[in-house]
Formats: C-alpha cells, sequence, structure tokens
C-alpha cells in the first residue's frame, strides 16, 4: 500500500513537473507576476511528491518489504540497516530516483532562498529546472519504475553486490550526485540567462555559489570513490582511468573551469557566452557521467544494470537536455557576446580590453588548459566507441594514453596555478609577485635537489612533479606571507582582516591540490610492494619492515564468512601492527570481496591483501608499502574545504554589503 | 567652439566608421555552432552504437584478422614467473587459445570468468600487453589464473607482430600452428558458443 502511494506521489511530481516546465514561462512571456509566482509553489509540490515516493521506498528497504522487486533484488533481512538503507541507491532505479531527490531539493532551495533574484531569472531557471526534472521523471516512471511489485513474493531479498556493501560506498553516490545535480542549477541559469538573451554581473553573483557548492560536492565525491576503490578492490591503486571514474573526473574539470570564467564574469563582465557553454558543458557532461554506464555503450567494472533498451530513453534525454541548449547558445550566444561590447561604452571603457599579462588572460589560460584536459579525457572514454563503430574491434584505452596526454596538460596548469593569484584584472601583475615567484622559484629547486640526491634513478617525470610540488607550494606561501607581513611590527590583526573569505578560500584549494601531489607523487614513485606465496611463519622483509605470517582463519561476519590472514608487522624487532587482510564470502549473494588490510599513518600506509591459497600449497599474498598515499585524498578534502570557504564567506559578505543600506 | 570639439566630433566619425566595417555580429556563427556541432557527431556515433547493440548486430561484427590462415609470428617472450621464455611450439598438435590482456583494462577483468570456463576445453597462454608484472601478478590473483602460461609483451612488440589493435584479443591457433580465428573484445558466453567452440570443434 505504501508503494502504490509512493508510485501515485512520483506521478504527481510527474505532472507538477510538467506544469513548472511551462505555465511560469508563459507568465514571463506575458509579464503575469501571479503566472511567474506560481513557480514557487510549483516547485515546492514537485519537490514534496519526489520526496514522499523516496521516503515509501525507503520504507520498503528498512521493512524487507519483499514484495516490491525492486527491494528483493537487492535487500536481504541479514544484511545490517546501514546496508540496507543504502541498497536503496546501490541500484538503477533507486539511484535514479535519489538523482531526482537532490534535483528537487535544490530547485526548492532555489524558490525558497533566491529572493534576491531578479524575478524572471528566478522563475526561468525554475522552469528549466522543472524540464530537467520532468525529463528525469518520465525516465523514472516509464522505464525505471522502483515500485514494481513481485507476486507472489520472495521469502528472501537476492542481497545487494558485497562489494557495494561498504561505508564509503554507501556515500559516494549521495555526495557524487549533489555535485552533479548542483551543476543542474548552473545549467538552469544558463538556459534561462539564454532565454532571456541577457547574462550580467548579477547573473554570475547569484550562480557562482551554486557552483562553488557542487565543485565541493564533486571534489568529495570523487575523492570518497577514489577511497573505496583503494581499499576495497585490493589492487592498491586508487585511479584507474576506467571509463566510470572518467565520467566524473569530465564534470569535475569543466566545473572548476566554470568555476573560474564565473569570477571573469562577475568581476568583468566578459567571457559571457564562454561561461554560459561551460554551464552547459559541465551538466552535459554529469549526466553522460551518470548515464552513459547504463545504456551498455561502455564497459566497465562499475556499472550496474546496464540494459540497452533504457540506452534509448538516455540517449533521448540527452539529445533533449545537451542539444536543445546548444541550439540555443548556438542562436543567442553571437548576440550576448556582441551585448558585452554594448553596455561596456556606459561601465567600464572597454571591457573586453585586456593586456597579455592580466588575470584576465591568466584565466584564459586557466580555462584552456581545463578544457583541453576535459577533451582529452572525453577522447580516451569514447575513442573506443567510435574505433568500435568504424572497426568493429573492441578495446580499452589504458592508462599509458593519459600518462601521455593528460598529465603534461596538468603539469602546465600547476606552473600556471602559483602566477595565476598574482595577476591583477586587465593588466599587470601584483605586488606579491616578487616574493612569491622567487619562493616557488626556490621551492622547485629544492625539490629538485632533494629528488635528485635523496632518491636515485628518478624519471624524468616524477623529477618534473617534484619541482611542481615546490614551485606551487612555495608560491602559495610568498603570496600569504607577502599579505600577512609577519615580520612587520604591529596589527597583523588588521592584515589578517583585510584578506576576504573567497581568498582563503582560494589559498586553500590550490595548497589541497599541492597535498594531492605530495600524495599522488610519493605513491608513484616510492611505493615498494611485494608479491609472494607464503606458508605459515614465513617472514616477509619489505621497506625496512619484518612481516610475520601467522596463518589463515575463518570468522564469521554478519552476513559473511572469512578467511583472515594474520600479519604481524615488525619494525627494528618492535611490534608495530597485526594487519588482517581477509576475503569474505557472502552466503545470500555466493559472492567474495577481498579486504586488504591498511594502516593509514601520515608518512605513508601499510597495505596487505589476502590471495588465493590453502595451507598445503600456501597462500598468495600482496604487501604494499605505500608512502604518503593518504594525502591524496586529504588534499581532495583541503581542496573542498576551500571551495566550501568561498561559499560561505561570500555569503556573508553579500549578507553584509545587503543590510548596509537598510 | 573649443578646438576639442571637432576633434571630438571627428572621432564620433570615426568610431562610426569602425562600426560599418565591424558591424556587432549577431547571427549565426560558426564559433558558435561548433558545440552543437562536436556534441551532434557525438549523439549519432551513440545511437548507431546503441541501435547496433539493440539490433544484436554490433557484437559480431568483428573485422577480419589479415593474420587468419597465417602460421603464428616468432613471440619470444619471457613469462611471467621464472626466466624462461614463452615457446608456442611446445603448444604444437592441439587448439591453443593466444589471449592478450592487460591489468589496466576493464573489459578484461569482464571476460576472465569466461576464460577459465574455456580453459576446461582448451589450452590458453595469456600475454600480457603493455603491462607490468605486479600489475599482471595483482591481477591473476584477483580474477584467476587459468593460463597454461602467462607471458609479458612489455613494450607491444609481440602485440604489433600479432596485429592486435587492442586488449582483450583473443587468437584461436590450430594443431599445425596457424592462427585460425581472432576474437577482438571480451569474451562471453556468445562468442564462446557462436565462435569458439565451433571453431574448435571444426579443428578436432
Amino acid at each position: 500500500m505504501i508503494a502504490e502511494f509512493g508510485h501515485f506521489a512520483l506521478i504527481v511530481a510527474f505532472i507538477l513537473s510538467l506544469i513548472l516546465s511551462l505555465v511560469p514561462l508563459i507568465g514571463v512571456a506575458r509579464v503575469d507576476h501571479g503566472l511567474m509566482r506560481l513557480a514557487m509553489p510549483l516547485t515546492y509540490g514537485m519537490a514534496g511528491g519526489v520526496f514522499i515516493a523516496f521516503a515509501a521506498l525507503l520504507h520498503g528497504f528498512v521493512t524487507s518489504d519483499f514484495s516490491i522487486a525492486l527491494v528483493a533484488s537487492h535487500s536481504h533481512s541479514t544484511k545490517p540497516m546501514i546496508y540496507k538503507i543504502s541498497g536503496l541507491w546501490g541500484n538503477h532505479e533507486g539511484s535514479l530516483l535519489l538523482w531526482i531527490v537532490i534535483l528537487v531539493l535544490f530547485a526548492g532551495i532555489l524558490a525558497q532562498r533566491g529572493r534576491l533574484m531578479p524575478l524572471a531569472l528566478k522563475v526561468r531557471t525554475l522552469a528549466v529546472q522543472g524540464m530537467v526534472t520532468a525529463g528525469f521523471l518520465a525516465f523514472s516512471l516509464f522505464t525505471s519504475n522502483p515500485f514494481s511489485r513481485l507476486d507472489p513474493a520472495p521469502l528472501d531479498g537476492a542481497g545487494l553486490n558485497p562489494v557495494l556493501q561498504d561505508p564509503g560506498l554507501a556515500l559516494h553516490p549521495p555526495t557524487l550526485y549533489v555535485g552533479y545535480v548542483g551543476l543542474s542549477i548552473a545549467f538552469s541559469f544558463a538556459v534561462a540567462g539564454l532565454l532571456e538573451g541577457r547574462i550580467d554581473k548579477s547573473w554570475a553573483r547569484h550562480v557562482r555559489p551554486w557552483i562553488s557548492a557542487a565543485w565541493c560536492a564533486l571534489t568529495c565525491g570523487i575523492a570518497l570513490g577514489s577511497w573505496w576503490a583503494y581499499y576495497e578492490l585490493g589492487w592498491g591503486g586508487w585511479w584507474f582511468w576506467d571509463p566510470v571514474e572518467n565520467a566524473s573526473l569530465m564534470p569535475w574539470l569543466a566545473a572548476t573551469a566554470l568555476l573560474h570564467s564565473v569570477i571573469v564574469v562577475e568581476s568583468r563582465g566578459i567571457f559571457k557566452s564562454w561561461t554560459l557553454l561551460l554551464a552547459i558543458l559541465a551538466f552535459s557532461l554529469s549526466l553522460v557521467g551518470t548515464f552513459i554506464v547504463r545504456s551498455g555503450l561502455l564497459t566497465s567494472v562499475h556499472s550496474f544494470a546496464s540494459d540497452p533498451a533504457r540506452g534509448v530513453f538516455i540517449l533521448a534525454i540527452l539529445l533533449a537536455a545537451i542539444g536543445v541548449p546548444l541550439t540555443l547558445f548556438a542562436l543567442r550566444g553571437p548576440s550576448l557576446s556582441a551585448r558585452d561590447s554594448d553596455t561596456s561604452e556606459n561601465t567600464d571603457q572597454k571591457n573586453s580590453d585586456f593586456a597579455l599579462i592580466s588575470r584576465d588572460t591568466g584565466l584564459m589560460v586557466n580555462n584552456f588548459l581545463l578544457t583541453a584536459a576535459t577533451l582529452v579525457v572525453l577522447i580516451g572514454t569514447f575513442y573506443p566507441l567510435g574505433l568500435e563503430m568504424a572497426t568493429g574491434a573492441r578495446i580499452t584505452v589504458g592508462p599509458p594514453y593519459f600518462d601521455a596526454t593528460f598529465n603534461p596538460i596538468m603539469a602546465v596548469l600547476v606552473v600556471a596555478m602559483a602566477v595565476g593569484p598574482l595577476l591583477v584584472w586587465r593588466r599587470g601583475i601584483g605586488p606579491a609577485r616578487r616574493m612569491a615567484l622567487s619562493a616557488g622559484g626556490v621551492g622547485a629547486l629544492a625539490a629538485l635537489l632533494a629528488g635528485a640526491t635523496l632518491a636515485s634513478g628518478l624519471s624524468i617525470a616524477a623529477l618534473a612533479g617534484l619541482g611542481l610540488v615546490g614551485w606551487l607550494g612555495l608560491a602559495i606561501i610568498g603570496d600569504i606571507a607577502h599579505r600577512l607581513k609577519p615580520w612587520q611590527t604591529g596589527a597583523l590583526s588588521g592584515r589578517l582582516a583585510a584578506i576576504k573569505m573567497p581568498v582563503w578560500g582560494m589559498w586553500l584549494a590550490h595548497g589541497g591540490m599541492v597535498v594531492f601531489l605530495i600524495g599522488a607523487i610519493g605513491n608513484g614513485v616510492f611505493q615498494q610492494e611485494k608479491i609472494i606465496r607464503a606458508n605459515a611463519g614465513d617472514v616477509i622483509e619489505l621497506a625496512g619492515r619484518e612481516i610475520l605470517f601467522k596463518g589463515v582463519e575463518a570468522r564469521q561476519g554478519p552476513n559473511y564468512v572469512t578467511q583472515t590472514a594474520i600479519l604481524e608487522m615488525r619494525e627494528n624487532g618492535q611490534l608495530i601492527a597485526v594487519m588482517e587482510p581477509e576475503k569474505r564470502f557472502y552466503t545470500a549473494e555466493r559472492q567474495s570481496t577481498t579486504e586488504a588490510a591498511i594502516r593509514p599513518r601520515i608518512a605513508g600506509d601499510d597495505y596487505a591483501v589476502l590471495g588465493d591459497g590453502d595451507d598445503a600449497m600456501g597462500y598468495s599474498l600482496r604487501l604494499y608499502r605505500k608512502p604518503l598515499v593518504s594525502w591524496i585524498w586529504t588534499g581532495a578534502g583541503i581542496m573542498a574545504l576551500g571551495g566550501l570557504i568561498a561559499v560561505f564567506g561570500r555569503a556573508r559578505n553579500y549578507r553584509q554589503n545587503i543590510k548596509v543600506p537598510s | 567652439m573649443t578646438p576639442q570639439e571637432p576633434q571630438k566630433a571627428q572621432q564620433a566619425k570615426k568610431a562610426q566608421q569602425a562600426k560599418k566595417a565591424n558591424p556587432p555580429k549577431t547571427g549565426l556563427q560558426l564559433s558558435f555552432l561548433l558545440p552543437l556541432i562536436g556534441f551532434m557527431a557525438l549523439a549519432i556515433i551513440a545511437a548507431i552504437a546503441l541501435f547496433s547493440t539493440l539490433s544484436g548486430t554490433r557484437d559480431v561484427s568483428q573485422l577480419p584478422s589479415v593474420m587468419v590462415g597465417k602460421p603464428v609470428p616468432e613471440t619470444n617472450l619471457p613469462l611471467l614467473e621464472g626466466a624462461k621464455t614463452l615457446d608456442l611450439t611446445a603448444f604444437r598438435g592441439k587448439p591453443l587459445l593466444i589471449n592478450f590482456f592487460a591489468s589496466w583494462c576493464a573489459p578484461c577483468r569482464a571476460e576472465a570468468p569466461a576464460l577459465a570456463l574455456l580453459s576446461r576445453d582448451v589450452t590458453i597462454v595469456a600475454i600480457a600487453y603493455k603491462d607490468k608484472q605486479a600489475d599482471t601478478i595483482s591481477f591473476l590473483t584477483q580474477y584467476g589464473n587459468p593460463f597454461a602460461a602467462v607471458a609479458m609483451d612489455y613494450d607491444g612488440q609481440a602485440g604489433l607482430k600479432w596485429g592486435v589493435y587492442g586488449v582483450p584479443e583473443t587468437y584461436l591457433v590450430g594443431p599445425d600452428g596457424r592462427i585460425v580465428l581472432r576474437h577482438a573484445g571480451p569474451i562471453d558466453r556468445r562468442v564462446i558458443d557462436n565462435e569458439i567452440m565451433p571453431a574448435i570443434k571444426a579443428l578436432q
């Protein structure tokens, strides 16, 4: 009964979203404020319907109602509660519903909070958001109904894929979806701007916090996914250039470009059509990221249910959601940039004028590099598909391609990251240049020297990476030092207060990149590993540690049984840890997973994996020493924190600015 | 009348002329059409892929290899374990499958169970293509090792000789050492039942 109620609520939400897509736009066209204001209650109604549907499905999962087909095929009565809940989005239908929940939640927040926005812009944005929601609700209702019933109901469920029964994966999809869907707001703003035929500084001011917030969530979501792959897949790696990973990286790269280009729109009123294009591109890539793997077009280890029949619907959604705005862009874009120069005559003189060395150029370089990186990943992901169409051969493009193409672009970007923040608008480079750039130069040299002397036989790429870390890290510190001047007497607090929150956010985000690079390069260059077949009593030496393999024992988990290896790790004869990597066998699902044992420390992780074997033949063990690897995710976290500070810092500044006149 | 005024008028005139020569473009412009064109090209590829999958023509559309019918190329590769090199002549007299794979390749993970199934009927030799030794061992530990031998093609030279498009790719070699069949892409139940097993039966 509750499931049917949820289904009904979803249908109501669909009808409301259709009305929301149309009626407020008629209101705008007729300048009928009554019709325009309908957008808000329609948004709330649509959101309410989706929330009720979600709650109904959640109820089904929590109470293990196996008469619902989705619960029966993805849950099990013996599963721990957290995985009963996360089982809801561990499958196609449920994760689609979660996607829609976040979509309407954001639309609701926009309807509620955006009071300072011009009404027409807000109403248009909500209407576009309504169209996107309508498309997804139709997809859910017509091809992926989460409420289908089974008759008779099975006695117990089939269980959730054991690899997905993991706290990291319980959090990873929702976080990533917040990022993807956050970009939908930027997209709706862009389409609303195209409909209106006007993009200005106020448009940029209103959309910017959404972009920053979406970017933060995307950063966290990708980092969580990478962390999950690190400890759950038991491969010892943290990034595999898998199509699904690429699909989340592309929107991140585009969102990073957007994050920077919208600053130019807000501060200088130029780069408008480019920013619009990026906003459309970023969300388009999110859509591709969410759905391409489910259409069966690309092969991936991550993909759940791929169904070509659904692919047709997905393609239709993508055509509408990307093709229509791009057509609008082709028609309206030229007049938008023409207006750039119109308005410039009455405001700043010749806005589109800037010197070769200026922040404008710096951000242009940033956008160029990030777009190039996005394209490289796009090509690497879709080239196999294109080749298959042309020749029928199915291939995979792996790390060799990305190492050769993506990494050099990012290296240039890191070089530019140190210089960009020092530049000033329109012309020149700021007063911090001398200190920051000489600090960066010293840092790069020191890192190169340290790398060349302390570790022998480093590759050119590894040395270049070390140099980059030193360059960017010390350049940021030099920039901060120049602003704070801690060596000057008096009123450090005054200089501290003079620095705005977004600047701190920028430093943190860029600093997070340094931390990330330290982790990625440290792990990539200095990792040590041993893969051996061992019998109980064997001692393995790795990275100055003695690891005693005491044997394998069987253990009982809540819904699985294990083979657990006991490894005693000693350093200089001192016992420092007992590592217990295991293989789990999930009885309900009849599947097994590998659980690595990880001892995470700031200096590096110890990582052990148990492979196949038995007492007679010995067990295969994989042991790793992974220096600095946790810095990778710490760095991503710091980046996201920087973005968050920028969002809230701006919101505070903005409120203060508004309060002054009243 | 100050002397600046005629100057100003002249400037305004110049500006007007400049505007005439360079009128603000508002119509269709190629640079604004490019994103749409790019997207449509991608969408068409995706649509063809999708509909050929739906109509069932996609999986069987395999490119015939120029290597089919020819003797196996010289393949002197180091074995994964030990100091020996791969000797394909040792496998003469029986049908043999050669499977090119890599640990960095996602479809290779997908085809691992199918290869395990096939290994009951035919000897399989695997060649790790452009891969590191440690990664290959991890891969085999995780996804199983049903292979009679695993050789390392570190720089892809053997792949070049065999005409490998990309991993995964599988060749069926007859008892006489001639290549009988080539399958590019992951192996699944359908490929086994419709392509590989019939070809093996035909050899026997």
